[in-house]
């Protein structure tokens, strides 16, 4: 009877099965990585029509974070605020400036060799007011059933760069952590770990205190924390 | 990110078209089962006789017994085969069968188990558009109340309207309007879906094609001859101020009003009595005795909520100490009143005449030839109630005008006016006998008097009296002009028709039941482009005022003095116009009334008409949520049927869903018939507002429309003909489904109650709230709550089941509507239900009404069984459900033994963005297919209130959290809050010895508890009748549960 | 050399046993190798040359299989709703299905293991299709719960791994238990099968007339050689699996028993549950045994392989397991009575006289309890036709069993409000349908790729009668029989 197998088929049979595992878990890690990176788009810019730059405004400039976030303190959300909010100073600073395009296009008002039509006619680039709506690029996104509450994080000493990282620093915006559910949990279970004293909240710049457990305890003691209710579901889902 | 949440939100949102449009098809006609089919049915005389027998021995063996249906107590083999047969099957609920390519698709899908492919879909981009201007007041993602008012056949009900960021998502009773005391009926809770109902009309109509407001305007200006001018109900100063207008302004111009539900009995009854037009309002917070004559004050006409509260107020009883007042009813089909009377009596509407002049006669009043067949010593016992306590006597609105004459006389006689009952100037701006206006209207149309007939908020064509056949006079106009929500049955043979703005959408006035004014602000602009009848009216006038200038306008003349934009705001703010209630009137009724001629009640069979309990008649035909909404102790839904009484059915070998056919004089029509217990004998109730031909997508052709036989002369009660057919017709209740045996409910006391006078004889051990003893023993120890601990508490004495919590709830929590296929499967959605149950005979029974939601168990059975951990525990005793990580096992359900869990079997909740997803909720997840929910006791309104008062580092106190249930009953039945706080109201109700927990004895340690039926009998009448107890309940087994 | 199926069929009664050399009346065969041809004949037929009864009968189960894929396209593409279930019956027939595929794939390992371990010899000629079977069932019952997830992409949240989201499964729900329970049973019973597969696939690599049959089956042999080395690890390793899994008969549906005995409704929460549906899946199995072998043994002329001795023996484990279900009836109506608890004797008398659904639970009586009665009558156990059809009725009954502990116990539970009725819908039933159609297909291919009986097996209990003899098989009945 002819040999229809080498010989060596035996040695491949032993190691086809070693290798085939190894196999597939490597597949199973880059595929579980690659949808993860993927997904939460952590650590990559968002494009956005205008380059507003976190740096040079609450960086260089040192703008409060509430100037421009108004209702951080007080609702769920921080909110984006208004064109009008921007126009206090741009409509002197900077006037005009073909980066700001699409803000002035969302004015409402003319502002003369800015957005006017007569300008336009004059030939200048300049936008018509109203002629655009002002769109961002949403760099935070929570999945629709998290129910996220800005003021109640704020008023309990967790601080903008907590989650945000040092926005002050940062020319574009991105995301600066995962943001996952577990990733909130860390958080939601030890709060002790990340809280900071009230007045620290808007300091982008803040360090944790090389005693930041002791500290943390006595913060979560002093602000009323409620650690049996943080890392429940009814937290965050509704 | 505000406007980013919305959208959001606008990514959940739910539509009706997909879900009904299924299950409107073979609604339309009486869907007929071939006879063949039918099992062999020998005569249902029997198999009610069977009832009887059964309910006899029940009575002997286990004292009092429970029963649901008349269905459950009859065990005929041939109505099991019967109802086996009659239960729904369903059909696979996909309206389009699936292309190639989309199964191509699905397969691949599905062979990945579509696990893989979902895990690597991106996030689409999200926008952010910020305002240009931000609006002061508005606070990104916090909700506005803005107070206003809806009319219900033209008085106000006082609303506060929740706005998210410029979008009105839900309206609360306003509590400073006395025509709402903060809470708000089932209707008015739907406006909402109303509003944003996209089969509203959306384009100005010319002969019903499109065309637009410029040539309306045109057109209207060009008009010349008569115009008549026909509304509902008006209460509105201003819009009766523009109409007087226009009459002054046009020469021969007329005004004329017809609203279905009117108040021309009471008008003439007062005229009867007093020789003019005055109207009674009753302080039922006063009496002591109650007695109605066919008159449904806490459930129907403009002043039920401010009735149902203050009568609710007199039967709180917590302790022994506690009194409460005493209800006598006299009515012809059962209504909530009814069902929360302590003596009640079924009696045709055309009787009470007669036994309100022996009434009459009996304290002193004229006398009368008609002895109505009462029970012994009825008469006696409520006479000497009537004559030695601060009664009252309340008459019907379907009661003819000497039925009220007669009630005013009695109440003058045992000195109850001014103390329980006064008379009032009529709120309406125009008082008139309505039957008698539209009756005009017609003959001036035929006539050809009038060129040209503006028909504001008002569908003469469907509603009109039959006899009267408003569709042909309406030929006989040169232009008819409507304005309407819908394109409706009057719209489409107008020559005109133009959208109107719904009432929260434009500007307006109107008068609640005791004349206090609310002004009506807009809360978003027309979505779909409608004018209000103020803007429409001031184009008579040639001009082009908006209804804001119309409103300005007459308020700043009527404003007596001062700041105009103080008083405006103060009066905005408010929701109501201070000191506008009418002042009581001084009224010596006549002694003239026993002069009036007696009519006599007829024996034959006989026909009371209603508006509908859920959607009246008509008003709310299109809205899903009333449709679907179960009718209260019949639990039906989706259609409306003739109900009869059992006696009848035994007479006429009726069961439910058979059709019958109902003829009067000329007119008949076919209806399915529903068994209904405690209805009077030879009555039969039919329901208004369905049989719609153009009311949208979900009410068109649903039920059968009453109006045909209901004529001008008999608009409410008329004497008819029956003829049994051999159709059949598909109804789908909530609650009846296959429910056949009573065996087996007899000992589970699900719902307990006794009289005033048990309670009082064992204020400490109520033999009824514990029959059998409980000790709670369990191998577990109980969980600590140290914080807040949530608890609810139901008393059941005070509700009367109008389903006002239900709509509420619906509307807070984002529950979609599935369709009266799904219903018939039993996948309705709603988190809570109203389950009723009747005690004692066939012919009268004790109503209960029982709201079961979630019971929040501390020891909930759902939980350990759900392998996803989807529902759990949080630290407040909440038992919560986590949409997000729920598989959807279904364990939980099965093993709930309240069965208050809802699952989304098929995608119920529309995903897609349209209009309706601006009516979300944007603080409630929208679940999609294949999760389960659950009432959460509105966690969102819990969570918003901790994150408030954490921010402002205090405690939640006492009244900060109200679920939507709670806040919108009229009887304040419900109670919420903490019951770790000791002066919460939640935490002393718990404390009264009433309460109980459902199923206590399975030791799941409820949160939800209820506080059992109290009634108060006269004690001469009073009969042993304590529920829930049975042969081996006594006092001392309660002693041994008094501890859990 | 190769001895076609056909040739071997062609032959007259009697001729057989002179052809392959066996001896009638020791019933032992002087060739071993004659044992491989009778056996393997119809893995060694060319793929062109497959019998026409086989291609129809595989063609029919495939048909059917489609249905299965079609009713999972189309119910993933709507949801559960294709279903009757509702509330309160919340579970029904893909919970029923469920656990009678399960019960049928019990009687695989309890011959394997549990009579390896008893060193019943009988059980040579049978182990090995009814591995097959429990393999095949196992299948179809492992889908059904995650079919029936109303989110089934969702299901392998029910596996502990680490994740975002920071969550486990909850361990308190049987649901749990079941997903590991159903997985180790699966796992075991493949590795179980596979390994008694290797000494055959080597021999079928050998006698294999066509290269790529040589080719596939040697890939699949795994370089076996039969050296004293591999026979010694062989039998050590087979023995261990066999103790692994005997305590997974016991274990695996006492699990799936906990779905319901660990819940609170009456009917459900039962002490009784895990003996009793323990037994309830022998019984269904080794019913299912029959119904398949009774066929096969005709069809490849197996007769004298699997001989009406071993019909004996599964009729007679059928009648003891089905003795015990019985039983298992009589405690629950015996403790719905003495807990005295209303809602427990409610239940049991709607299911018993209930109108709607009573006459279930007396077709189940009858299938189970009355059906089986004339097995003790060694006649009717000794008639082919007898044992099809009560197994049949059996394994009817056993499905109705489960119709009326899982669906009709839900439509009446505490709250009388909520009670409900609950109809199958057309998916329902295309779902069981396609199932089975499923189990057939594989079924099909397994019987024509490879061997139906373990031949080495066969090989050595031959060995054993001819050296040592064992009276246990020698008869005299059987001869009339075949």
């Amino acid at each position: 009877m002819p040999q229809y197998f080498p010989p060596n088929s035996n040695a491949f049979a032993k190691w086809s099965i070693i290798g085939g595992l190894i196999f597939f878990t490597l597949l199973l890690t880059c595929l579980a990585i690659y949808v993860r990176s993927y997904r939460n788009r952590v650590n990559v810019p968002v494009s956005q029509p205008i380059p507003f730059s976190h740096a040079l405004h609450a960086g260089e400039l040192g703008v409060d974070c509430r100037y421009c976030h108004t209702s951080v303190e007080v609702a769920a959300s921080a909110n984006i605020p208004p064109v009008e909010t921007c126009m206090t100073c741009h409509s002197q600073i900077r006037q005009g400036s073909p980066r700001l395009y699409p803000l002035y296009a969302s004015w409402d008002q003319a502002i003369p060799g800015v957005n006017d039509t007569a300008s336009l006619e004059a030939g200048t680039n300049a936008p018509a007011p109203n002629s655009e709506r002002l769109e961002w690029n949403r760099v935070h996104d929570l999945a629709d059933f998290v129910y996220f509450n800005h003021s109640a994080h704020i008023n309990k000493g967790v601080g903008c760069s907590s989650c945000h990282g040092e926005v002050n620093r940062m020319e574009g915006m991105w995301k600066n952590e995962q943001m996952s559910m577990g990733w909130c949990l860390e958080c939601h279970k030890a709060p002790e770990k990340h809280v900071r004293p009230i007045d620290e909240v808007f300091n982008a710049n803040y360090k944790k205190p090389t005693n930041q457990i002791a500290l943390g305890k006595q913060l979560v003691e002093e602000y009323h924390i409620n650690t049996d209710k943080l890392p429940q579901c009814s937290t965050c889902h509704r | 990110m505000n406007i980013d949440k919305s959208r959001e939100i606008l990514s959940g949102a739910r539509e009706f078209g997909s879900d009904l449009s299924s299950s409107a098809e073979e609604k339309f006609e009486l869907t007929v089962i071939g006879v063949a089919e039918e099992p062999e049915f020998d005569n249902t005389a029997e198999s009610v006789q069977v009832i009887r027998e059964r309910l006899a021995e029940l009575d002997q063996s286990e004292g009092k017994t429970y029963w649901r249906s008349l269905e459950e107590l009859s065990e005929t083999e041939e109505f099991q085969a019967y109802l086996e047969q009659e239960f729904p099957r369903q059909s696979a609920p996909l309206e389009s069968g699936l292309d190639r390519r989309e199964f191509m698709k699905l397969l691949g899908a599905s062979l990945a188990l579509g696990g893989l492919t979902a895990c690597v879909r991106p996030n689409p981009q999200e926008k952010i558009v910020p305002y240009v201007r931000a609006p002061e007041e508005i606070i990104p993602g916090k909700p506005i109340m803005y107070a206003s008012a809806i009319t219900q056949n033209g008085y106000a009900q006082g609303v506060l309207v929740e706005n998210h960021n410029g979008r009105p998502t839900r309206l609360e009773g306003n509590p400073s309007q006395p025509g709402s005391m903060g809470s708000i009926d089932a209707q008015t809770t739907a406006e909402i879906l109303r509003m944003y109902d996209p089969d509203r009309s959306k384009e100005v109509l010319q002969g019903g094609s499109s065309s637009d407001w410029d040539s309306f305007s045109e057109a209207v200006s060009s008009l010349d001859g008569n115009i008549a001018i026909l509304t509902g109900t008006v209460t509105s100063p201003t819009l009766a101020s523009k109409i007087d207008a226009v009459l002054n302004a046009r020469s021969g111009a007329k005004w004329y009003q017809y609203s279905p539900q009117n108040a021309d009995n009471v008008l003439a009854g007062s005229e009867i009595a007093f020789g003019s037009w005055i109207v009674p309002q009753y302080n039922f917070e006063e009496a002591d005795i109650v007695l109605s004559l066919d008159a449904d004050f806490v459930n129907s006409g403009p002043a039920k909520l401010k009735y149902a509260r203050a009568f609710s107020d007199r039967r709180r009883v917590r302790t022994g100490e506690d009194t409460m007042n005493r209800l006598y009813m006299v009515e012809s089909t059962p209504t909530s009143t009814g069902a929360m009377a302590d003596h009640r009596l079924p009696m045709a509407a055309s009787a009470v005449e007669g036994f309100a002049r022996e009434v009459a006669a009996a304290v002193g009043l004229g006398s009368t030839d008609s002895h109505a067949a009462l029970p012994d010593g009825w008469m006696d016992a409520l006479v000497d109630d009537l004559t030695n306590h601060a009664s009252v006597v309340v008459a019907g609105d379907e009661q003819p005008p000497i039925v009220h004459a007669i009630a005013a006389a009695i109440n003058e006689a045992i000195g109850a006016v001014g103390r329980t009952v006064t008379y009032h100037k009529p709120a309406m701006a125009k008082p008139e006998i309505q039957s008698e206006s539209i009756k005009f209207l017609v003959d001036d149309m035929n006539s050809g008097k009038i060129d040209t007939l503006v028909m504001i908020d008002s569908n003469p064509v469907y509603d009109a009296p039959a006899d009267l056949d408003f569709a042909a006079a309406l030929d006989n106009v040169a232009t008819s002009i409507h304005l309407g929500l819908y394109n409706d049955e009057t719209a489409v043979r107008s020559s005109w028709h133009v959208p109107q703005a719904n009432e929260l959408e434009s500007w307006g006035d109107a008068r609640a039941f005791d004349g206090t004014i609310s002004i009506i602000q807009p809360q978003i602009q027309p979505i779909y482009g409608g004018k209000s009848p103020l803007e429409v009216l001031s184009l008579f006038l040639g001009t082009a005022d908006t209804a804001y200038d119309s409103i300005r306008a007459f308020w700043q003349s009527a404003a007596s003095g001062g700041d105009f934009n103080l008083f405006w705001n103060h009066v905005l703010y408010n929701g109501v116009v201070d000191d506008t209630a009418s002042a009581p009137m001084r009224a010596r009724a006549k002694s003239t009334i026993f002069d009036e001629p007696a009519s006599h009640g007829a024996d034959g069979i006989e026909i009371v008409f209603r508006p509908d309990p859920n959607i009246g008649s008509g008003k709310y035909s299109n809205s899903s949520w009333l449709q679907e909404l179960p009718k209260p102790f019949t639990k039906l839904t989706w259609d409306n049927a003739a109900l009869i009484s059992p006696k009848l059915a035994e007479a006429e070998g009726l069961k439910s869903k058979d059709v019958i056919n109902i003829t009067v004089g000329d007119k008949s029509i076919d209806a399915p018939v529903w068994i209904m217990p405690g209805q009077a004998e030879k009555t039969i109730t039919l329901h208004t507002g369905y049989g719609r031909t153009n009311a949208g997508k979900v009410g068109n052709g649903i039920g059968f429309d009453a109006n045909v036989l209901r004529t001008n002369e008999h608009a409410h009660f008329v004497s008819a003909s029956i003829t049994k057919t051999r159709k059949k017709y598909k109804l789908v209740s909530t609650q009846l489904h296959g429910i056949l045996e009573s065996d087996g409910i007899g000992d589970r006391h699900i719902t307990r109650g006794g009289t005033l006078a048990d309670f009082q004889a064992h204020p400490e051990h109520p033999g009824f709230v514990h029959p059998v003893a409980h000790h709670a023993s369990d191998l577990y120890d109980d969980f600590e709550y140290d914080g807040y601990a949530w608890g609810m508490v139901v008393d059941q004495t005070v509700c009367n089941g109008c389903n006002a919590c239900i709509t509420a709830c619906q509307s807070e929590n984002n529950i979609p509507v599935v369709g009266k296929d799904q219903v018939a499967v039993g996948r309705e959605m709603q988190w809570l239900r109203v389950d009723a149950y009747y005690g004692g005979s066939v012919d009268n029974p004790e109503f209960f009404s029982q709201p079961v939601a979630c019971m929040h168990c501390e020891k909930a059975p759902c939980e350990p069984v759900c392998p996803f951990g989807a529902t759990v525990h949080d630290a407040d005793g909440l038992n919560v459900m986590v949409y997000n990580r729920c598989g959807g096992t279904r364990y939980c359900s099965n093993n709930c033994p309240y069965k208050v869990r809802r699952f989304n079997f098929l995608q119920y909740a529309e995903l897609e963005e349209n209009a309706m997803a601006l009516l979300q909720n944007p603080d409630v997840t929208v679940r999609s297919r294949g999760v389960m929910e659950k009432c959460t006791y509105c966690i969102q309104r819990i969570q918003q209130a901790y994150i408030t008062s954490e921010n402002e580092d205090r405690t939640i106190a006492d009244g900060d959290v109200v679920t939507a249930c709670q806040s919108a009953c009229p009887t304040q039945a419900i109670v919420f809050g903490d019951i770790n706080d000791e002066n919460s109201e939640v935490a002393k109700v718990r404390k009264s010895k009433l309460n109980y927990g459902l199923f206590e004895e399975l030791n799941t340690v409820p949160r939800t508890t209820y506080l059992a039926r109290i009634t108060n009998p006269h004690p001469s009448l009073a009969v042993a009748s304590s529920y829930g107890s049975d042969s081996h309940g006594s006092d001392t087994h309660g002693a041994e549960e008094g501890g859990h | 050399m190769a001895l076609s199926l056909k040739r071997l069929r062609s032959l007259p009664k009697g001729e057989t046993d002179r052809v392959i050399g066996r001896d009638a009346r020791t019933n032992q065969f002087p060739d071993a190798g004659a044992i491989d041809d009778v056996v393997n004949a119809p893995v060694y037929v060319h793929p062109l040359k497959t019998p026409m009864w086989w291609i129809i009968g595989f063609c029919i189960s495939l048909f059917f299989l489609s249905i299965y894929i079609t009713s999972v396209v189309y119910l993933i593409a709507k949801g559960t709703g294709i279903w009757g279930n509702n509330i309160p019956t919340a579970w029904a027939m893909p919970i029923i299905n469920f656990v009678w595929w399960i019960g049928i794939g019990h009687a695989g390992t309890l011959i394997s293991a549990a009579l390896l371990l008893f060193r019943q010899d009988w059980r040579t000629s049978i182990n090995r299709f009814a591995e097959a079977m429990t393999i095949f069932a196992v299948v179809c019952a492992g889908l059904y719960p995650i079919l029936h997830l109303g989110r089934p992409w969702v299901f392998y949240w029910l596996m502990p791994y680490p994740n975002t989201y920071g969550l486990f499964p909850q361990f308190r729900s049987p649901l749990a238990w079941d997903v590991f329970a159903i997985s180790t049973y699966g796992s075991v019973s493949i590795l179980f099968w596979f390994i008694g597969l290797i000494p055959d696939l080597a021999t079928i690599r050998d006698r294999h007339p066509y290269k790529f049959g040589k080719i596939f089956y040697g890939t699949l042999a795994l370089g076996w050689r039969g050296s004293a080395k591999h026979w010694q690890r062989y039998m050590r390793a087979y023995l261990l699996l066999a103790a692994i899994s005997f305590p997974l008969v016991l274990s695996v549906h006492s699990t799936i028993s906990f779905d319901f005995a660990v819940s609170n409704l009456p009917g459900w929460n039962n002490t009784i549950m895990p003996p009793y549906f323990v037994a309830g899946a022998v019984f269904a199995g080794f019913a299912m045994v029959l119904i398949l072998a009774i066929p096969l043994r005709k069809v490849y002329g197996l007769e004298h392989l699997i001989t009406m001795k071993h019909l004996d023996n599964s009729a007679k484990l059928m009648l003891a397991t089905g003795l015990f279900v019985v039983y298992g009836y009589g405690v629950e109506c015996f403790i719905a009575w003495y807990s005295g608890a209303e809602t427990e004797r409610y239940m049991l008398y709607n299911r018993v006289f209930g109108s709607d659904y009573g006459w279930a639970f007396w077709v189940l009586i009858f299938c189970n309890g009355v059906a089986i009665q004339p097995l003790w009558w060694k006649r009717v156990r000794y008639n082919v036709w007898w044992l099809f059809g009560i197994s049949i009725i059996v394994s009817i009954g056993m499905w109705f069993e489960r119709y009326v502990i899982v669906a009709i116990t839900l439509t009446r539970d505490f709250l009388p409000s909520s009670w409900g009725l609950y109809v199958p819908t057309f998916w329902d039933w295309a779902m069981f349908i396609g199932s089975m159609g499923l189990f057939c297909t594989l079924f099909f291919l397994f019987i024509r790729l490879l061997p139906t009986i373990a031949t080495s097996e066969m090989k050595e209990t031959n060995w054993h009668l001819s050296h040592v003899g064992d009276p246990s098989l020698r008869y005299k009945e059987n001869e009339e029989e075949l």
